[in-house]
């Protein structure tokens, strides 16, 4: 176990010094990431400025649940990158995928230290300055519980979107070419949970409700941590189950991402 | 003509046998409209409708912009870059057909099988399940097409230049990135442009990107008529015209430095 | 005492058909036919301790499924394979600490660092000893020559030098087993001489086992006594490339320049092709005569200034030997 985490933090570092020799590619793709949230956000934030805001939700509200989904899928996108299913794809396809299977170390590990994208720290970092102005603006009620609950929110959500990523990825055995459907499932549920889940049809809530229960990780928990009224209509639990769906969701995917590499080695490609 | 007819074959086969790539791209391009079109709901929320935009107007905003994405190419373009990069650059040079031209024939073969492979059967979808807007007259639907192939010219250009920075640096694809990025804002991808406040649809008005995007939706819905529509359709030709100008001025200049270079 | 043992090894994919043309790619969107392809048909063999073996077989005959089999990447559909003592899509960490392998085509080592820092790496994954990483190291580079590039980054490098950086990262933790799949290709000729000559000295010296497989006739005939032929998921031939060449060689080809002339000379058993300005060529095949004895008839009967004797090339006789089907059914 040590020599794997060890290890882990070895092949990391290969990526960020590979990255860093291009100085000016990392530092403008670094910005790039960056601006990509801020004209979206900037988007939003224009019109709803304009409008008053949505659905009773305010801007700063808003932002909350922005600040919130862009971070974690941000850390998330940069630590799971090996995932990333259509790269992953290409390594089924390529047959380094099976180079890594050559070596004599925990195949999890190796893909997750087969990528490293320091470049979403752009992201990362707007992401964490919309949610700052978000806590300003807010003037939440802080409490003990609270300020104890906001990382391990943060951290489930991140291991909830690593779990759909390593899905897309398992998928990439038995398909690539419809990979593109993974897009709704990781790309999706970011972008919903930028809104409040309120303004969307039935079925879109039930699908990130049931299917992919990512309003577990953002929604329920936001409504308490900003004492929306909306928490009274929710079952009193909503808010509180993030952990166990982040943990949930990943667990599960794993499951199946082993299953996927049982049924690549006896199909091949 | 052959050539090109020869192409569109090749292409719509290749699209019939990634059949489940085309039905992953179809479901995909509805989901994301979805999505996108329920923020636009919430905004209109109980009003009648915000600087023309209806419920109507907005499905079908939402319909269009997501209907050519692909053949505007709105999340990326960089053959040329990678030609550059590669160094397949210098073959394309000697063909005895111009630069620019033979890069736009590619294009418009490329967009055209976006447009009716993709962009025809994706408004086809919308249109079943929603209430949208469509063009009433000839007059309008010819207005509509005008519009779409100055706008695709406009794109190309900006394309073109965007990707010309790959002489310069080898490392232009951050440079690409931004480019597309900005775009989205300023084309009115990301919120119809009437969305924004006033000084920031003036700012926009100062760049291509709403003649490449906004304006089709504006014709298609029938907001833009008259005058103004025929004032539009003439700053989307003054657009093709300056950036095809420009990007002749900066190939010239860019083939220079890789002559001087030694490629 | 063997090292790979396999017993009636088997495995099947399958295929989805793909009718061709407009009516076919419509076809193809209404029905789904899946056709059983046997890319490994029972196939048997073992190899010991030390041996150096090709296997050799052409595009698509079931090399690279056999070798993905023996290395673990593959579940076989049925029969037995037993590696180093091991089942290797069973125990696959444990079994890929013990064996290395070299795909030609790709490396292993990380393209943006130096070849250094690929290689202590790959001291971390296989948890080498500090001194025998040393030590190893030392030997190989210097074997290899490889002091000149080992803080190159592995982009810049050539082709022959990124083959010998990753036949040095395979071996570094001194495997068993080496699967050498097409190691000299695309090199030119003193690249090529250069890594058969460090393959023997590996198989010799340390008694690595090694599987090579190869389109270079000319690496079979430098370095492997045995070697297995494969073709249509089949082994057709498991042997001395001697006896293959003995057997399918074709005619070997004997140039006499007599010292006189005479007239048109034969021989009982040879075939006169050429004569001409004193030279004549004789083909014969060797299980009718052998060169000396034919040397010998001509010798007691004319005088002979030189001679010389032209084997057929074993480049040639594989190529026949797939072509014409010549093993087909005897195997």
């Amino acid at each position: 176990m040590w020599h794997t985490l060890t290890l882990y933090r070895r092949l990391m570092s290969v990526q960020m010094r590979s990255q860093m020799q291009y100085r000016t590619a990392f530092v403008l793709e670094t910005l790039s990431t960056a601006v990509i949230v801020a004209v979206e956000f900037g988007s939003v934030a224009l019109v709803l400025n304009r409008f008053g805001g949505i659905q009773g939700w305010t801007l700063a509200e808003v932002a909350f649940l922005y600040g919130m989904s862009e971070t974690a899928f941000g850390f998330m996108d940069m630590i799971f990158a090996g995932f990333d299913p259509p790269v992953f794809g290409q390594h089924v396809r390529r047959g380094t995928f099976d180079q890594l299977l050559l070596r004599p170390i925990n195949i999890t590990t190796q893909v997750m230290g087969s990528e490293f994208t320091l470049r979403r720290l752009g992201k990362i970092a707007l992401g964490l300055a919309i949610f700052a102005f978000a806590v300003q603006a807010n003037q939440i009620i802080w409490t003990p519980l609270k300020l104890a609950y906001l990382p391990v929110v943060m951290f489930s959500l991140f291991l909830f979107f690593g779990g759909l990523f390593i899905i897309g990825a398992t998928i990439t055995f038995w398909t690539v070419d419809s990979i593109e459907v993974m897009n709704i499932l990781t790309y999706g549920s970011s972008f919903t949970i930028d809104c409040p889940m309120t303004i969307y049809p039935d079925w879109i809530r039930r699908f990130f409700t049931f299917v992919v229960p990512v309003i577990f990780l953002s929604y329920y928990p936001s409504l308490y941590f900003l004492d929306r009224p909306e928490l009274a209509e929710a079952p009193s639990f909503a808010p509180f189950l993030s952990p166990v769906v982040g943990v949930g969701l990943l667990l599960l995917a794993l499951r199946f991402w082993h299953f996927g590499i049982r049924r690549y080695q006896s199909t091949g490609t | 003509m052959r050539l090109f007819w020869e192409f569109t074959v090749r292409s719509f086969q290749r699209h019939l046998t990634y059949r489940a790539a085309a039905v992953a791209g179809l479901v995909t391009n509805f989901f994301f409209g979805i999505l996108r079109v329920s923020v636009l709901l919430a905004i209109l929320g109980e009003q009648e409708s915000i600087e023309g935009y209806g419920r109507a107007e907005l499905f079908t905003y939402m319909a269009l912009t997501q209907a050519i994405i692909t053949y505007l190419s709105l999340f990326g373009w960089y053959d040329l870059m990678n030609a550059v990069h590669s160094g397949e650059i210098a073959t394309d040079l000697l063909k005895p057909m111009g630069f620019v031209s033979f890069w736009l024939a590619r294009d418009v073969g490329r967009a055209a099988v976006a447009l009716l492979l993709r962009g025809v059967v994706i408004m086809a979808l919308y249109s079943l399940f929603f209430d949208m807007v469509h063009p009433t007259s000839v007059a309008q639907v010819t207005a509509v097409a005008v519009s779409l192939i100055l706008a695709l010219l406009i794109s190309f250009g900006f394309r073109f230049l965007l990707n010309l920075s790959a002489f310069w640096s080898p490392n232009a694809r951050g440079i690409g990135r931004f480019g597309f990025t900005i775009s989205w804002f300023f084309s009115g991808f990301l919120m119809p442009l009437a969305f924004f406040p006033a000084w920031v649809q003036q700012i926009a008005h100062l760049t291509p990107f709403p003649y490449a995007l906004n304006v089709i939706v504006e014709i298609y819905t029938g907001q833009l008529t008259g005058p103004a529509l025929w004032q539009t359709l003439c700053i989307q030709l003054l657009w093709v015209l300056l950036l095809f100008t420009l990007a002749h001025v900066t190939l010239r200049t860019a083939v220079k430095r890789l002559v001087i270079l030694g490629g | 005492m063997s090292i790979i043992t396999v017993r009636n090894l088997r495995k099947e994919f399958k295929v989805s058909k793909h009718h061709r043309g407009m009516m076919g790619t419509l076809r193809n969107l209404t029905t789904r036919e899946f056709t059983l392809v046997k890319a490994v048909d029972n196939i048997d063999f073992t190899i010991a301790r030390g041996e150096l073996v090709g296997y050799l077989g052409p595009n698509g005959a079931g090399k690279s499924t056999t070798i993905k089999m023996l290395t673990g990447l593959l579940t076989p559909t049925g029969g037995e394979v037993m590696v180093n003592g091991r089942v290797p899509h069973q125990q696959r960490q444990l079994y890929v600490q013990r064996i290395g392998a070299v795909f030609g085509q790709r490396t292993t080592l990380w393209w943006d660092l130096p070849v250094i820092e690929s290689l202590e790496l790959l001291r971390h994954i296989y948890r080498i000893p500090p001194d025998r990483y040393r030590q190893n190291l030392h030997e190989f580079t210097s074997l290899l020559e490889m002091e000149s590039f080992l803080n190159t980054p592995v982009r810049s490098l050539s082709l022959g030098q990124r083959m010998r950086a990753d036949i040095c990262a395979a071996l570094l933790h001194d495997p068993d087993l080496l699967f050498l799949d097409e190691p000299t290709i695309g090199l030119d000729v003193v690249a090529k001489e250069r890594i058969r000559e460090f393959v023997r000295h590996i198989n010799s010296a340390r008694g690595v086992t090694i599987l090579l497989t190869t389109h270079d006739m000319a690496d079979v005939e430098r370095l492997c006594s045995r070697v297995m032929i494969i073709d249509h998921g089949r082994l057709l031939y498991d042997g001395r490339l001697q006896t293959l060449q003995d057997r399918f060689g074709g005619k070997r080809e004997l140039v006499v320049d007599f010292a006189e002339p005479y007239p048109e000379v034969t021989v009982p058993g040879a075939t006169l092709t050429h004569y001409h300005d004193l030279r004549a060529t004789y083909e014969f095949e060797r299980q009718t005569i052998s060169a000396s004895e034919l040397i010998g008839l001509l010798s007691t009967q004319y005088r002979i200034r030189d001679l010389s004797v032209r084997e057929p090339d074993i480049e040639g006789t594989i190529r026949r030997i797939y072509q014409e089907g010549l093993l087909t059914g005897d195997a």
